[in-house]
C-alpha cells in the first residue's frame, strides 16, 4: 500500500516540483509579515535573511566539502588495508 | 550498602539481566528478560530518592545514586532507550549481545547516577569495555580491528581521565563530583574535561567514533549511538558548564561532522559522523552554560537520543535486509521496504528540525540561548550545520537509500515486527515531542521560558530547510554517491601504527637480541631497584593509588622473569608505561 502510494507520487515529479516551488514562494512570502520581538541578531531584522542563507551554505558547503573531499581527502576504501 | 539499595539503582537490574541472559536463553525466556529489565528501570528511576547508596571502601566514600532533575532527564532517556534497544534486537539468539549492551547500559545508568569520581570512573570503563563487544559481534575483520582501535582510544580517555582525577584528589582531597568553575579550574581539571570530551568525540579526539560504529552489528549500533556521547554530554554538563572551550570546540564540531556527512558514502558512517554534528550542539550548550543553553543541551540530548536511534535503525534494517549500508549500492527500496522509508524520514525530519517534531523544540533552543548570550558567529555555524544536517541526513541519505538514480537492489523484504515496533516507538516519540513539548520541558534542570512555536522561528525554519531543499534540488548530480572513504584524524595513529610496527620488527627486532642477553644479567637488578623507588612513593604519601603494588613489584620479580620469555612482556610492558605516565603527572604537577 505505501509502496504504491510512494511509485504513485514518483511518477508526479513534476506536479511535486511545482508544489516545491510554490511553497518556496511562499515560505518567503511569510517572512514579510512575521513580527520581529526579542531578537539579538542583525540578520532577523531582513527579511529573506535565512533564504540567502541557507541557499549559499547549502551551495557553499556542496562545493567546499565534495571539493575538499576530491583534492585531498578521498581514498580508496582499502587504503587501510593495503 | 543494604541490599535494598542495591536494588535501588537501575544499574543493577542491567547487571544482573547480563547475568542471567544465558539462563534465559536456555529456558526460553530471553526474550521476556529482554522487555522486563528495561520495563522494570524504566519504572524504578521515578522512585529514586535524592541520594542513596553512599558506602565507604579503603577510605573513600564511594557514591553510588545521586538524583536530581539534571540526573532525571538523562535516566529517563537511556532507560526508555534501552527497552526500544531491546526491542529492536528482540529477535538476536546470541545472548552474548544481549549481555554486553546490558552491560552497557548498566555503565551508562551508574555514570549518571554517581556522585563521586571513583564510581564515575568504575562505570565509564565498564561503558567501553562493555560496548566494544559490541563491534566485535559482527565477527568481521574490519570490526575485530575496529574494535581494537575503539578499546585503545577509549583506554587512553580513561587513563587521562584517571591522572585527572588523582591529580585532583591530591590537590584538594575531595572526590565529590560536582560542578568545576571555569575561573578557577586546574591542570586536573582540564585532564578530566579531556576524559570527557574524548567520549563525546569532539574533535581532534573523535575519530574512534566514525570508525567503530559503521562496523558494529546492526542492533549494536542502535545501543552506541546513544548511551557513549550522551554520557559524556551528561558528565560535562555536570561537571563544566560555562567553559567557553567547550562552547568554540562544540560550533566547530557541529559543522566538521556535517561536512563528513555530505561527502561519506556509507550510509552508517554518514550517520556517525552526524552524531559528532549532533553532540556539537549539546557541548556548545554546555560551554554556553546560561540556564537556557543548558537546557538546550538537555533537550537535545532527549531528542537527538531518539531520532538518531531511529535512523540507525532505519539504515540498520536496511543492512539486515539487504545485507548493504553503501549508498552508491543502494537504491530504488521504496519498492520493498516502504515503512523503513517512512520511519527514518520522521527521524530525518526530526533531526533537521521540522515544526511538529523534536529536533524543532530542542535544537533552536541551543541556537537561541546562543543568540542570546549574544555569541552571533557560534548560532551562525549552528545555524549552518542545520542547513547541512538537512542536507546530508534529511534529504541526501534517504534519497540515494530508497529513492536515487540508479535501483542498485533487485529484491528485499521489510524486516520482522519487533525491529518495526523498535522504529514505531522512536518515530513516535520524535513527533509526540514535536506536538507535546511540554512533556519534555517540564523534566529539564532550569524552568522554561522559551517558546518554539513563535512566527519568526517557524518562518526562519520554513526558510532553512526550503531552500537547503533548492541548494540539493540544483546540486544533485554533484552529490552522487562514491565508493571511496575519506581521511580523518584517524590516519594518524591508523598509519602511524604501521611506523611503529616497522620500527618494531626491524631495528628493535635485532637490538631485541642484544638487549635481551643484557637484560639478564642486569634486568633483575633494575627490577629490584625500580620495586624498591615505587615503595618509596608508596610510603611517602600517595599510598592509596599504589596500594600493594610495590610489595607486588617485589615479589613478582621472580614471576616477572618467567614472562619474559613469552610475549606476554609486550603487553606488561604497555600496561607498566601506561601506569608510568600517570604516575609521573601525579608525582610531577
Amino acid at each position: 500500500m505505501m509502496a504504491q502510494l510512494f511509485g504513485y507520487l514518483r511518477e508526479r515529479s513534476v506536479v511535486l516540483k511545482w508544489v516545491f516551488f510554490a511553497y518556496l514562494a511562499a515560505a518567503v512570502v511569510f517572512d514579510f509579515f512575521v513580527e520581529r520581538h526579542h531578537t539579538h541578531f542583525w540578520g532577523d531584522h531582513i527579511i529573506g535573511f535565512w533564504t540567502i542563507f541557507a541557499f549559499f551554505g547549502c551551495l557553499g558547503m556542496i562545493v567546499v566539502f565534495k571539493g575538499l573531499s576530491h583534492v585531498w581527502l578521498m581514498k580508496g576504501e582499502d587504503y587501510y588495508d593495503e | 550498602m543494604m541490599s535494598n539499595t542495591i536494588f535501588m539503582h537501575p544499574a543493577t537490574y542491567f547487571i544482573l539481566g547480563a547475568i542471567l541472559m544465558p539462563f534465559a536463553n536456555r529456558l526460553k525466556l530471553q526474550k521476556v528478560l529482554l522487555l522486563a529489565v528495561p520495563l522494570l528501570a524504566f519504572y524504578q528511576i521515578h522512585h529514586l530518592p535524592a541520594s542513596f547508596g553512599v558506602c565507604h571502601f579503603l577510605g573513600f566514600e564511594l557514591h553510588f545514586g545521586r538524583v536530581d532533575k539534571l540526573t532525571y532527564v538523562f535516566l529517563h532517556v537511556f532507560t526508555l532507550m534501552a527497552l526500544i534497544g531491546s526491542i529492536y534486537g528482540l529477535h538476536v539468539k546470541e545472548s552474548g549481545q544481549h549481555m554486553a549492551a546490558f552491560l552497557y547500559v548498566a555503565g551508562s545508568l551508574g555514570t549518571t547516577l554517581c556522585g563521586d569520581y571513583l564510581t564515575l570512573f568504575i562505570f565509564w570503563e565498564l561503558m567501553a569495555f562493555a560496548s566494544v563487544f559490541l563491534v566485535w559481534y559482527r565477527r568481521r575483520k574490519r570490526s575485530i580491528e575496529a574494535g581494537y582501535r575503539y578499546l585503545l582510544v577509549h583506554t587512553t580517555g580513561g587513563l587521562i581521565l584517571l591522572a585527572g582525577i588523582f591529580l585532583r584528589y591530591q590537590n584538594i582531597h575531595d572526590l565529590t563530583f560536582t560542578r568545576i568553575l571555569a575561573e578557577g579550574a586546574t591542570t586536573a581539571d582540564y585532564l578530566i574535561m579531556i576524559g570527557f570530551m574524548l567520549n563525546a568525540a569532539v574533535p581532534p579526539i573523535h575519530a574512534w567514533l566514525p570508525d567503530a560504529y559503521p562496523e558494529a552489528t546492526v542492533t549494536g549500533a542502535v545501543y552506541m549511538c546513544a548511551f557513549t556521547t550522551k554520557t559524556a554530554v551528561y558528565v560535562l554538563a555536570r561537571g563544566f558548564p560555562g567553559f567557553t572551550a567547550l562552547a568554540i570546540l562544540g560550533a566547530i564540531m557541529t559543522v566538521y561532522g556535517v561536512a563528513y556527512a555530505v561527502i561519506e558514502n556509507d550510509a552508517r558512517r554518514i550517520l556517525a559522523y552526524h552524531i559528532v554534528s549532533q553532540v556539537g550542539y549539546m557541548v556548545c550548550g554546555v560551554g554556553i552554560g546560561t540556564a537556557m543553553a543548558v537546557n538546550g543541551a538537555c533537550a537535545h540530548a532527549y531528542a537527538h537520543i531518539l531520532y538518531k536511534a531511529l535512523l540507525f535503525m532505519g539504515v540498520g534494517a536496511v543492512l539486515e535486509a539487504t545485507g548493504k549500508t553503501k549508498l552508491n549500492e543502494l537504491g530504488g527500496l521504496y519498492k520493498y521496504m516502504p515503512w523503513s522509508l517512512v520511519f527514518t524520514v520522521i527521524g530525518g525530519i526530526a533531526i533537521s528540525g521540522f515544526p511538529l517534531t523534536s529536533g524543532f523544540i530542542s535544537k533552536s533552543m541551543i541556537i537561541a540561548a546562543a543568540g542570546a548570550d549574544h555569541r552571533i558567529f557560534i548560532m551562525l555555524m549552528l545555524s549552518l550545520a542545520a542547513v547541512g544536517t538537512f542536507l546530508s541526513v534529511g534529504i541526501k541519505l534517504p534519497y540515494f537509500v530508497w529513492f536515487g538514480p540508479n535501483e542498485g537492489v533487485k529484491e528485499a523484504k521489510e524486516v520482522g515486527w519487533n525491529m518495526q515496533l523498535g522504529m514505531f516507538i522512536a518515530a513516535f516519540m520524535c513527533i509526540f515531542l514535536g506536538f507535546y513539548p511540554e512533556y519534555l520541558y517540564r523534566m529539564l534542570p532550569y524552568p522554561v521560558t522559551w517558546h518554539p512555536y513563535t512566527m519568526h522561528h517557524l518562518s526562519e525554519t520554513f526558510q532553512l530547510l526550503g531552500f537547503t531543499g533548492l541548494g540539493f534540488y540544483l546540486m544533485v548530480k554533484k552529490l552522487k554517491p562514491e565508493p571511496k572513504m575519506n581521511l580523518d584524524l584517524d590516519w594518524f595513529y591508523r598509519k602511524g601504527a604501521r611506523v611503529f610496527m616497522w620500527v618494531a620488527s626491524k631495528p628493535v627486532g635485532a637490538a631485541n637480541d642484544w638487549v635481551g642477553e643484557v637484560y639478564r644479567t642486569v634486568g633483575y637488578r633494575f627490577t629490584m631497584a625500580v620495586a624498591r623507588a615505587m615503595s618509596w612513593f608508596d610510603w611517602e604519601g600517595i599510598d592509596w593509588v599504589l596500594d600493594g603494588s610495590a610489595k607486588g613489584v617485589v615479589k613478582g620479580g621472580d614471576q616477572l622473569r618467567t614472562f619474559q620469555t613469552g610475549k606476554l612482556q609486550h603487553y606488561i610492558g604497555g600496561a607498566a608505561v601506561a601506569l608510568f605516565i600517570v604516575l609521573i603527572i601525579v608525582v610531577l604537577l
